[in-house]
Order: C-alpha cells, then sequence, then structure tokens
C-alpha cells in the first residue's frame, strides 16, 4: 500500500535484485502534491482506513496551477470511487518557520466541506488557521498541532 | 434526579477549583442578565465553562453526563441563584459591563465571551457549551459548541454574531467570517481569541467536539483509531544505497 511504496522512494537501481520489484520509477518530492501522487489518508473515516489493493491517488488538484500545497483542495481515487480531500501536509519544503511532513497527508472531504472523518491523529499545521479558508472544521476536530 | 445531583456534584467541584479566571463575571453576568430580562420572560439557559483537566479526578462522571447532553436540562433557575450566592463572596472584577444597546457605549466594550455568550442566549441557542482552551494548545482562548433547531436558525445566529462583533470591533481587528457556507447542519467562526461550532443536534452527535477538546488525548474515538504499523516486507531507504 501506500507503506510499502514509501519504502521505495528515493531508490532506483537497486530494484531488480529484489523480490516484491516494482515496475514503476520514483522521483524524490519535485512539486507538492499533483495529478497521480498517491496520499496518505490521515482521519478516522472509513473509506481513508479500510483497506484497499491500490492507494489512493489525486487525479485533479483545484487550483490554477496543477500543483496543490497545504490547504489546497485536491480529488482523490479512493476505493474505486471519487471523494474530494484537502491537503494537510505534504513532503516538499514550504515556507522555512512552517513544519515539513515526512509524508503527503490528506483529509476526507464532503462537498459541503464537512470532514468525512471524526478524528484526525495525526498533527496538522497550525499556519492553516491563517491561511484564506475553510479550516476551522479539520482544526476542530484535530488532535495534535505542529 | 440523581443524574442532576450527579453533575450538580461535579459542577461545584469545577467551581471550588477556580479554575477560570474571567468565570466569575461570566456567571454574574448570567444572573444579572436574567434579571434585566425577566420583564420580557426571556428563559434563561446558564452554561457550563468547562476547562481542559490536566488531572482526571472527574472524568467517569464527566464522560457519564457527557453522554447524555446534560447542559439543557441542568440548568435552570433555581441552580443560577445557587451560583450566585456563592459568587457574591468573590471580589468585583473591573470593567465587567452588562450588554446594552446604546450606541456611545460601543468604545468601551469588548466583543468577548460575555458578550458572545449573551447574545446566543438572545437567539434562543439550545445547549451552549464553553470550554476554556489550555494556553499550551495554541489555538484560542474558548471553544463554543453550540445547537440549533434548524439550518436557518444556525445561519440567522451566526450572522447575528457576525453583525454584532463588526459592529464592536475596533478598525485594527480583522474581519470574521462565516466558514461552512453552504453546508446546512455545520457552520464554524473564527474570531481570534473565540471560536464558535453551529451545529444541528445530529451533527453534534457524529462529530462530539466536546469530548474531544475537554478530554484532549483521552478522548475514546481518538483511542479507538489503530495504531498504524509497518508492512512485515518494509524497507527503511536509509538501509539501501541510493545510486541515480
Amino acid at each position: 500500500m501506500v507503506l510499502i511504496s514509501r519504502s521505495f522512494t528515493g531508490f532506483l537501481t537497486q530494484l531488480s535484485s529484489l523480490t516484491h520489484h516494482n515496475a514503476f520509477s520514483v522521483s524524490a518530492a519535485a512539486a507538492a502534491i499533483q495529478k497521480m501522487t498517491r496520499v496518505r489518508v490521515v482521519d478516522n473515516s472509513p473509506q481513508g482506513t479500510t483497506p484497499w489493493h491500490r492507494a489512493p491517488r489525486v487525479i485533479h488538484v483545484y487550483t490554477k496551477n496543477g500543483v496543490g500545497k497545504v490547504g489546497d483542495r485536491v480529488l482523490l481515487a479512493i476505493k474505486g470511487g471519487k471523494k474530494k480531500a484537502l491537503i494537510v501536509g505534504h513532503k516538499m519544503p514550504g515556507e522555512r518557520m512552517n513544519p515539513r511532513f515526512d509524508s503527503n497527508n490528506v483529509v476526507l472531504i464532503e462537498d459541503n466541506g464537512n470532514p468525512t472523518g471524526t478524528r484526525i491523529k495525526v498533527p496538522l499545521p497550525t499556519h492553516l488557521r491563517k491561511m484564506e479558508g475553510e479550516y476551522s472544521k479539520l482544526l476542530a476536530i484535530a488532535s495534535r498541532f505542529v | 434526579m440523581c443524574f442532576l445531583n450527579f453533575s450538580r456534584q461535579f459542577l461545584s467541584q469545577i467551581l471550588q477549583h477556580n479554575i477560570i479566571q474571567g468565570y466569575t463575571g461570566v456567571v454574574r453576568g448570567a444572573c444579572l442578565i436574567s434579571k434585566a430580562r425577566r420583564s420580557t420572560q426571556f428563559l434563561c439557559r446558564g452554561y457550563t465553562c468547562l476547562s481542559s483537566q490536566q488531572s482526571f479526578l472527574h472524568l467517569s462522571t464527566f464522560q457519564n453526563c457527557m453522554g447524555r447532553y446534560f447542559f439543557s436540562e441542568l440548568h435552570r433557575k433555581d441552580t443560577i441563584s445557587q451560583w450566585n450566592s456563592t459568587e457574591k463572596s468573590r471580589t468585583q472584577q473591573d470593567g465587567y459591563e452588562i450588554e446594552s444597546d446604546s450606541s456611545h457605549r460601543k468604545l468601551q466594550e469588548k466583543f468577548n465571551i460575555d458578550v458572545l455568550v449573551s447574545l446566543l442566549r438572545q437567539e434562543n441557542a439550545a445547549d451552549i457549551c464553553v470550554i476554556k482552551v489550555p494556553e499550551d494548545i495554541q489555538y484560542a482562548d474558548y471553544f463554543i459548541v453550540v445547537s440549533g433547531s434548524s439550518t436557518r436558525h444556525l445561519r440567522a445566529m451566526a450572522l447575528y454574531a457576525i453583525k454584532v462583533y463588526k459592529y464592536m470591533k475596533k478598525d485594527c481587528e480583522p474581519n470574521a467570517k462565516i466558514e461552512g457556507q453552504d453546508a446546512e447542519d455545520w457552520m464554524c467562526i473564527d474570531f481570534g481569541s473565540m471560536v464558535v461550532h453551529f451545529m444541528l443536534p445530529e451533527t453534534r452527535g457524529v462529530y462530539e467536539l466536546e469530548k474531544l477538546w475537554t478530554l484532549r488525548s483521552f478522548d475514546e474515538k481518538l483511542s479507538n483509531i489503530p495504531v498504524e504499523t509497518l508492512p512485515e516486507d518494509f524497507i527503511y531507504a536509509a538501509d539501501f544505497n541510493v545510486t541515480k
């Protein structure tokens, strides 16, 4: 799943010697979150937590350029269906004094902006509060801030 | 009615601990406003100002009560008068004023928690829950959850709160906007030092924000999230030589 594919990030040519070799190439974090990036769903919604043979992937980013940063809404292909989500952390370094996460974290959201899950265990960045957009609901169900 | 005694016991323990400094002003505000508005047959609902407790002595009783939303049942005029008598002995809080409608008062008053709660009561908000957020969580000072009877009611309350805030704020303070305008069951407003959430009772039962914000890490939904474990064939990237 996402964790197995995360382990391959960073090494390219040694793959042929391993038994669990996958036929895709990986690159370092290039441009935050764009189409076809695999993401990690961090809330406790049933759609995000039940296992599936394919990791959730971004299929559309709702910004002017196709790059998603923290606080941008994206469309995910998850468990054979489409779901909107909000980015709460990415591997790409952003501003100097803002946290950088080791995985591309995402929280599932309904069309009206309500979060699908009820709790978020993973720490959320505090600069979400100052950004333009509707993040108070996510901050209300978060347990840790970073 | 053992339920009421249970909750009274719990509240008296909170009062004794004197957790919140502004609490005295807040409770007295409730009593004063009820006296002022009695002529208009205004039903005054008290509210508990809970703080996130580090020592969870009352955890079991609290969890017992929480599941049944005891707030609206708890607060009758007799309990408010009981608080009134205990609070009278405490010292006067400087700068406390009753909310009035005269325009010359605008510059002297600040849009603080008392004003917000009194306007929520005026709007017949149900189950007002005010939680004092501890300083370590640098989010806000007060976290308020309020129920409404319908979507229209929630929207009306939110718009009225914004209106009063705009009237009372100084020009240097930023504007507050309503988040979740197109959602029908959950709206929220972030006033900087306070955050208000307007929800329908069903939505409130689904999310249980009060539980999360009072029992911070002891919340049951948080502990029900299974711990993420690495799969057996996981290889840590640092163990491999990376050649590009």
